[in-house]
């Protein structure tokens, strides 16, 4: 997804994740909302990430799970 | 009236217990003041004095046949509207969750209960924890007590509002973000976001399940400590909950500052954002009077802010996304505007997005806590400038995002955000103590020896 997403696209691809109630208002604030997330992205440090860096909360199993 | 109306936690037990106050006087003299004043400051979306009363009046009987449960007994206390409360709704001040009655108390309420404290109501917050201050909600929003045309801070608005408007001693709020410490700062009021499981969430409505965080607002660190005491425990229902004993919350308090070592974060403040000139120099004053209470300040340095807020950002909003999905899907136009966009900004996060900041989180989280292993507890701001115009939409958007919160939820440790002044314009500042996990009572004793060394927690506001 780009910056350069016009409102029609923006709709379609909105519409393909269920969100097909949204009014012309509400695509503007998705638009806005997602360029905002997208320079969250670019200023997140994961370039320096090994694969074996593991999130932060992981799965654990639990010995008296299911009881 | 005004006396009544500041007691501190600490100072209301010991009347109490002496039976020389009545907790149904007490609980009859803060509801006037609610009923007087409220209304030009939307702290509450539901007063609740009859069951305030009722409260009052049990515990009056126990407390007069001796059995006294604890400091919290007889003393009331409000809950973020986001906190079940059994038979009262819970709407995230949300036309979404309007008629969304409570058929359980969260676990915080359970033990509030349990300790004898005195329910007032729920507390105004911004929608669903995170869109705020807002205009377009079925309720108003929350005003800062100090000057009613300014922002109060949030999402735990009504909170920090009502506590520092002598409403009440003590409020509960939740922090995913940094909403217990921004309206604590923004009203100069004492908020903790303690270490991460230590209080359970369980009955609390979620904002995003990694970060979130339930705690204490108080006007002195002392109460804090004593409310996180009563808060804090653990909860086999509560997947985040850990079981780990905090030693007491108070169990450090008054034992000073000689030879402990404080990290400030400054770059922070001076170099990642430019405070504010005057919270710049509110949290310098607070360092030199650490220092000449016997502390050793040192500068320490951690990862760029920006690093730390585009990483809690991009896992809350994923999170809350997730949450949402559901009503953005089949009922967007019931959300006010801000909570919906803040929201939708997790619906085109990817998958690997959301991924990496949870691993670019573990490393953050890891560092950080090694560079605390040179000194005791770190400082550094928690909002960049006072308090902003409440009716100023552009203003509200600029400091938004100007904060050094978000990283302590990360972090996972406690963050105290205490008040150390007022701005010429008489809006109070304040700066964040932050410790490792589980080290909340060395916190509160940092932040004690401060307020003691200082008067800003006995100032309060005039209210019109």
């Amino acid at each position: 997804m780009t910056n350069e997403i016009d409102i029609e696209e923006l709709r379609r691809m909105a519409a393909e994740i269920g969100l097909t109630r949204l009014d012309d208002e509400h695509l503007q604030q998705l638009l806005r909302a997602t360029k905002a997330a997208q320079q969250r992205r670019a200023a997140l440090p994961a370039a320096g990430l090994l694969p074996a860096d593991e999130p932060a909360h992981v799965f654990r199993a639990e010995r008296d799970a299911g009881r | 009236m005004s006396e009544i109306a500041f007691l501190t936690v600490a100072a209301a037990a010991e009347l109490l217990r002496g039976k020389k106050l009545s907790p149904v006087e007490y609980a009859k003299a803060l509801i006037e003041r609610i009923e007087h004043h409220d209304g030009r400051l939307n702290a509450f979306l539901r007063p609740a004095p009859e069951i305030a009363l009722e409260d009052a009046h049990r515990a009056e009987a126990e407390i007069m046949r001796g059995n006294w449960r604890g400091p919290f007994h007889g003393v009331p206390y409000g809950l973020k509207d986001i906190i079940d409360y059994a038979g009262l709704p819970t709407t995230a001040h949300s036309k979404i969750l309007e008629r969304n009655v409570a058929g359980a108390d969260a676990v915080v309420a359970q033990k509030l209960r349990a300790a004898g404290g005195v329910f007032m109501g729920k507390l105004s917050t911004h929608e669903f924890a995170v869109g705020g201050p807002s205009f377009d909600l079925p309720w108003p929003p929350a005003r800062n007590p100090w000057n009613r045309g300014h922002f109060c801070g949030g999402s735990s608005s009504g909170s920090g509002a009502a506590t520092a408007a002598g409403f009440l001693p003590a409020a509960v709020g939740s922090d995913t973000g940094g909403s217990i410490r921004n309206p604590a700062t923004m009203c100069g009021v004492v908020g903790m976001k303690a270490t991460y499981g230590l209080v359970s969430r369980r009955g609390v409505f979620p904002l995003a399940f990694s970060l979130d965080h339930v705690g204490p607002l108080t006007r002195t660190v002392q109460d804090n400590a004593l409310m996180l005491d009563v808060l804090a425990g653990h909860d086999p229902l509560d997947p985040g909950s850990v079981n780990a004993a905090t030693g007491g919350c108070t169990s450090e308090l008054g034992r000073g500052m000689r030879g402990l070592r404080i990290g400030v974060i400054r770059h922070f403040y001076t170099r990642d954002m430019e405070g504010d000139p005057e919270m710049v120099a509110g949290i310098e004053a607070a360092l030199k009077v650490l220092e000449s209470l016997g502390a050793e300040v040192r500068e320490i340095e951690t990862a760029p802010l920006s690093e730390w807020n585009a990483c809690n950002r991009t896992i809350l909003a994923s999170e809350a996304y997730a949450i949402h999905e559901k009503w953005l899907r089949e009922r967007p136009q019931d959300y006010g505007r801000l909570a919906r966009e803040r929201i939708l900004a997790g619906a085109f996060v990817r998958a690997a997005d959301y991924i990496n900041a949870t691993r670019v989180r573990g490393k953050l989280a890891r560092a950080f806590h090694a560079l605390l292993d040179g000194v005791d507890v770190a400082v550094t701001a928690s909002s960049m400038d006072p308090a902003c115009r409440i009716d100023d939409p552009e203003a509200i958007e600029r400091t938004y995002g100007r904060q050094a919160r978000a990283p302590f939820n990360l972090t996972g440790g406690p963050a105290l955000s205490v008040p150390v002044g007022f701005s010429g314009a008489g809006l109070p500042l304040g700066m964040q103590i932050i410790g490792k996990p589980f080290t909340e009572a060395l916190v509160y004793r940092v932040g004690h020896a401060y307020e003691q060394a200082t008067e800003w927690t006995r100032s309060h506001p005039v209210l019109g």
